[in-house]
């Protein structure tokens, strides 16, 4: 009798136990909701509510396009405003997740009389987005190990510096809705395979259509999971249900994936998506000898078809295969992939992709700087996934060593391994943590009655750990809990940290420290494209690096030759030519060019370093691999860069070192140093007299940083 | 890349000049003889040049009846990835491979040399070399070196063993022909090669499906996903792609040799490999304490590595972490 009212009162204990452990779950996921939502606020207080860098100029101009103008003129926009004379059918040739999911939730505030301008929809959609994808590693991490595995994963997702980089408030980039809908996607798909129900494979078809939608990076998600289906094929852990999510996913997927028009055929055409296709067939191939096997009882018959199919079904495959490669049906991979595969590609053959520095290589303290102790934790995280495989800690598994490795390629890419590095070093945390947490609680037990704290589940009391039990257990756990907490703090502060210092920052606004530590801000980027609208016509047409193609078109309101778009190579590289000339030959080619003002950003006076002369030799690469009579030792002294005396003759008298010091020579920059002396490289400049013959100067930034020169109109009498 | 020499290198060649016309006063049919000999016995076509030999040609009366193209190379700066040494001597040998191959019956008019600045610094006095990378071409007609001989330029050296051959057929009038790569696969060959794999591949596969081969051994992944770990975030492909040596000279002191760049910039590749390093000594002894640990039955023993264990990973992670606020330079902010 006396046990049995124990009992009960266990049992209503533990029910209660429960309840406050799913309030604690709540309320714990809404904190860190928030907390992913209001660390990336950090750009906003600091500066104000603006849109940054580059690309995101372009994002928002279609964004208020769409909202002015609706889906259906979106869709068939050609802009003639950007890649003078060529144009740009915008529809085609961008992907539309980002701007109609802006729209869509500046249309949902409307609708709840909400009166909010675009552009505040646009700057905070990426730090909705990152507290969206919390949730999502909430119920990831819950699939793949527990529901404490999964509140790990979501707060260290929620504050981890690979993921802030790109989401930050004004970071109105693809990337910011993609994160979330890579691992929608990857979540649905495991748990499609995990219950093999039709409902969740349609869920992660639909995911993988938003992913398309909304970023390149899809080719990522149509590799890796034709590769992880070929794994547990290989490995024995073929089963129905994972035939039935891969086989829906895939062809729903891809039926869905080619309603995008920038996509298109490619699923069929591209050697990319090539992998996908083939499993799907093997996996037909697979099933259909199951079946036969099934049918035959003879073992010998069925070994001989074996035989015959499979030659036979291989055969065709290659010779498809190769039929289509050669008459061009199937594409070849495209420079960025097969960079990826072989990485000291790029750098040899496409100047274009090697010249941006986000596609550099990583170094061992970019991991540091972006995953600070996850690093760290992730072997832990993987070992635990090891230890207890399944097919849904193979793929976690899979998932965080091909991104890892394709991290350490590019570093844009950490970007993409960040959630698997979350929730295997969630993993580890949360799997160590319950088991110290336990061997605390086996000797508190007796007294405490079990009334634990909630957070771990009080499940299956440590499998005898008691009769074994060390001495100083106890008080080791208790140490090894604290330094835990310690290393998480650690974890924590250096998050904040870096995004309060390094992420937060706009790019178009530029900040230093002035001479007594105060903040002064440099706004010469607006101030030239503000000036570009009102004191130029209408169509004038601006040349510039490509860097600024976005921003002039979006702000300047004026025609660009070249922009952030870099589709067409030779554009680019003729106006690398124009700049590498010689002034009275880059008139030739700026006269052919329809350009009214050229633009170059300038950074000798404020000392900025990524203005155009340090860009200036890429200009060159590009510029040389389409004419070649741009010769990159032209501009070289013994492989050496200068713009101080001891320059290339080439390069003192070239249109972007004319332009880019006109007048700069009366100009004293530094105390102590003579007039002319460049601070961003620290030297003083080689051509001081400079005299421009066929350009004016129009506009200078109050900092020197924009300066913007009008083209002279041929002369008409001789 | 500048050069230094001492000044005894000058009386050497004076010396040198001085022994010569006791030594030899040989024709120059035999000296073409001697060259396609030593040529002969090099493996590469091109032929290593002395002090000795150098002062042998000079002797002969002009005009010589044969051409020189010398490539200058220096060991010592081998390491220097700026110039890229070994690279263009590579070229250098292709070049002459080449030339040798499309010219069987002229190769006596044009000679391929290598000289070494270690061994001889009185020839490259004589030559007039400050800095390396260094080519040149002396005419049949050249009687000082230095001031004769037609030096390559920058952008000759540029497009590799190409711009090497237009740079010879310009100002020499031998032709060398296409350049002949050793072991360059056409894409063709390639994707076949490829193709072939693949095929070969799926009939691996029915054997891995049918049998229990190393593959259904978790161990082997493991070993796998610690090779792919250590790889990545050591920043291996960091040094594979940007060509980064293990260490660099120290610049303020020749002797030194640095291996942890001060900056977050860059790093070297003993850098990658040390923090690399730390890392999976933590997942090892992870391992090691789960998995053979256990099997101990001295209770004391355990204890002690246990302890070992533990001591080692917290020193692990401090290293690293100490190298991590050195090299981006904010230890201030955490102390």
């Amino acid at each position: 009798m006396e046990k049995a009212t124990d009992l009960f009162s266990l049992k209503s204990l533990k029910l209660k136990t429960k309840q406050q452990e799913l309030l604690l779950r709540i309320s714990i996921l809404g904190l860190v909701y928030i907390l992913a939502f209001i660390t990336r606020l950090f750009s906003v207080l600091r500066y104000e509510s603006m849109i940054h860098e580059f690309d995101p100029y372009f994002n928002y101009r279609t964004t208020l396009y769409l909202t002015q103008k609706g889906f259906y003129d979106f869709w068939n926009w050609f802009d003639s405003e950007s890649w003078y004379p060529l144009g740009r059918i915008i529809g085609g040739t961008l992907y539309p997740g980002l701007m109609v999911t802006a729209a869509f939730i500046y249309w949902t505030l409307r609708f709840l009389r909400f009166a909010v301008h675009i552009r505040e929809v646009c700057v905070l959609t990426a730090p909705f987005f990152a507290s969206n994808t919390t949730l999502v590693a909430y119920f990831f991490g819950k699939e793949l190990w527990d529901s404490g595995a999964g509140l790990v994963a979501a707060a260290l997702i929620a504050i981890c510096p690979g993921y802030i980089s790109r989401s930050v408030a004004g970071s109105y980039d693809n990337e910011g809705v993609a994160i979330f809908a890579l691992l929608l996607t990857f979540y649905l798909f495991v748990k499609a395979v995990k219950t093999g129900s039709l409902a969740w494979s349609l869920a992660s078809a639909f995911g993988y259509f938003y992913m398309v939608s909304a970023w390149g990076g899809y080719v990522f998600i149509i590799n890796l999971i034709p590769l992880y289906v070929l794994v547990l094929l290989v490995v024995g852990r073929y089963s129905m249900r994972l035939y039935v999510a891969y086989n829906c996913m895939y062809i729903l997927g891809m039926l869905l994936a080619m309603q995008i028009r920038f996509v298109g055929f490619q699923h069929v055409q591209s050697g990319e998506h090539m992998a996908a296709m083939g499993v799907f067939f093997l996996m037909q191939v697979f099933y259909f000898l199951d079946w036969l096997k099934h049918l035959l009882n003879d073992q010998k018959l069925f070994q001989a078809f074996l035989r015959i199919t499979l030659t036979c079904a291989i055969s065709v495959g290659a010779i498809a295969l190769g039929v289509g490669t050669a008459s061009g049906y199937i594409s070849p991979w495209t420079g960025r992939f097969y960079s990826l595969l072989d990485p000291t590609y790029a750098k040899d053959h496409i100047p274009i992709i090697a010249s941006v520095s986000e596609h550099q290589p990583t170094a061992w303290s970019s991991f540091m700087f972006d995953f600070h102790i996850l690093l760290i934790l992730f072997p832990a995280g993987l070992y635990f996934c090891f230890k207890r495989l399944s097919d849904a800690t193979i793929f976690i598994v899979m998932y965080g060593l091909t991104s890892m490795y394709f991290a350490g390629v590019m570093v844009r890419l950490i970007l993409v391994a960040t959630p698997a590095v979350c929730l295997i070093s969630a993993i580890a945390v949360s799997a160590t943590i319950k088991n110290l947490s336990q061997l605390v609680r086996t000797k508190a037990k007796p007294t405490q009655g079990g009334s634990g704290k909630g957070t771990t589940s009080t499940k299956a009391s440590s499998k005898g750990a008691l009769d074994r039990s060390l001495p100083y257990q106890r008080n080791g756990a208790i140490a090894l809990l604290v330094g835990a907490f310690y290393l998480l703090t650690r974890y924590a502060i250096h998050c904040t940290w870096v995004t309060s210092e390094a992420y937060s920052s706009p790019s178009i606004v530029l900040a230093a420290r002035g001479a007594h530590g105060n903040r002064v801000i440099f706004d010469d980027y607006r101030e030239a494209y503000y000036w570009l609208r009102q004191n130029t016509p209408q169509d004038a047409k601006v040349m510039s690096w490509w860097d600024y193609g976005y921003q002039i078109t979006a702000m300047g309101n004026r025609t660009v030759i070249v922009d952030n778009n870099t589709w067409n190579n030779t554009h680019i590289a003729t106006v690398g030519r124009a700049m590498s000339s010689y002034e009275d030959e880059a008139y030739e080619i700026m006269r052919s060019l329809d350009v009214d003002y050229v633009l170059v950003v300038f950074g000798g006076v404020t000392g900025y370093s990524s203005d155009d002369i340090n860009k200036f030799l890429w200009m060159v690469r590009i510029g040389g691999g389409v004419f070649p009579v741009i010769k990159e030792p032209d501009y070289l002294v013994n492989g050496e860069y200068r713009v101080d005396k001891g320059a290339a003759p080439k390069m003192l008298n070239c249109l972007m070192y004319k332009l880019s010091y006109y007048r700069f020579g009366e100009l004293t920059t530094e105390y102590g140093q003579p007039p002319g002396y460049d601070r961003a490289r620290g030297v003083e400049i080689g051509n001081k007299d400079i005299k421009l013959e066929y350009l004016e100067e129009a506009f200078t930034t109050s900092n020197w940083i924009v300066r913007i020169y009008k083209v002279k109109p041929p002369k008409n009498r001789w | 890349m500048a050069i230094s020499y001492n000044t005894n290198s000058f009386l050497c060649i004076t010396v040198l000049l001085l022994l010569v016309p006791i030594n030899h006063s040989l024709n120059s049919d035999d000296l073409v003889s001697e060259l396609t000999i030593l040529r002969a016995r090099s493996t590469t076509g091109v032929i290593h040049l002395s002090n000795i030999l150098l002062i042998r040609m000079l002797s002969v009366p002009v005009p010589r009846p044969f051409t020189l193209l010398v490539f200058f190379d220096s060991q010592k700066l081998h390491s220097d990835s700026e110039i890229s040494l070994p690279t263009l001597k590579n070229e250098f040998l292709i070049l002459a491979s080449s030339f040798h191959a499309n010219n069987p019956a002229n190769n006596k008019k044009l000679f391929f040399f290598e000289i070494e600045f270690q061994e001889s610094r009185a020839s490259f006095a004589l030559f007039g070399v400050k800095s390396l990378p260094h080519g040149c071409l002396v005419s049949p007609f050249a009687t000082d070196f230095e001031r004769d001989s037609i030096q390559m330029e920058s952008s000759d050296f540029s497009r590799h063993a190409e711009s090497m051959a237009e740079f010879v057929e310009a100002k020499s009038k031998h032709t060398v022909g296409p350049i002949h790569r050793p072991g360059f696969i056409s894409k063709k060959q390639k994707m076949s090669i490829i193709e072939l794999a693949l095929i070969l591949s799926l009939f691996l596969l029915k054997k891995i499906i049918s049998g229990n081969t190393l593959l259904h051994n978790k161990n082997t992944w493991m070993v796998g996903s610690i090779f792919v770990y250590f790889f990545s975030v050591s920043g291996t492909m960091y040094n594979i792609i940007n060509k980064i040596p293990i260490a660099m000279v120290d610049t303020d002191d020749p002797g030194k040799l640095v291996y942890f760049y001060d900056g977050s910039g860059m790093q070297l590749g003993a850098e990658g490999f040390t923090i690399g390093f730390l890392y999976t000594i933590l997942r090892l002894l992870l391992a090691f304490v789960t998995h053979v640990l256990v099997h101990e039955k001295n209770r004391n023993i355990q204890r002690l590595v246990m302890f070992l264990a533990i001591f080692v990973s917290f020193w692990a992670v401090k290293k690293v972490f100490y190298l991590y606020y050195w090299k981006l330079g904010f230890g201030h902010i955490y102390g």
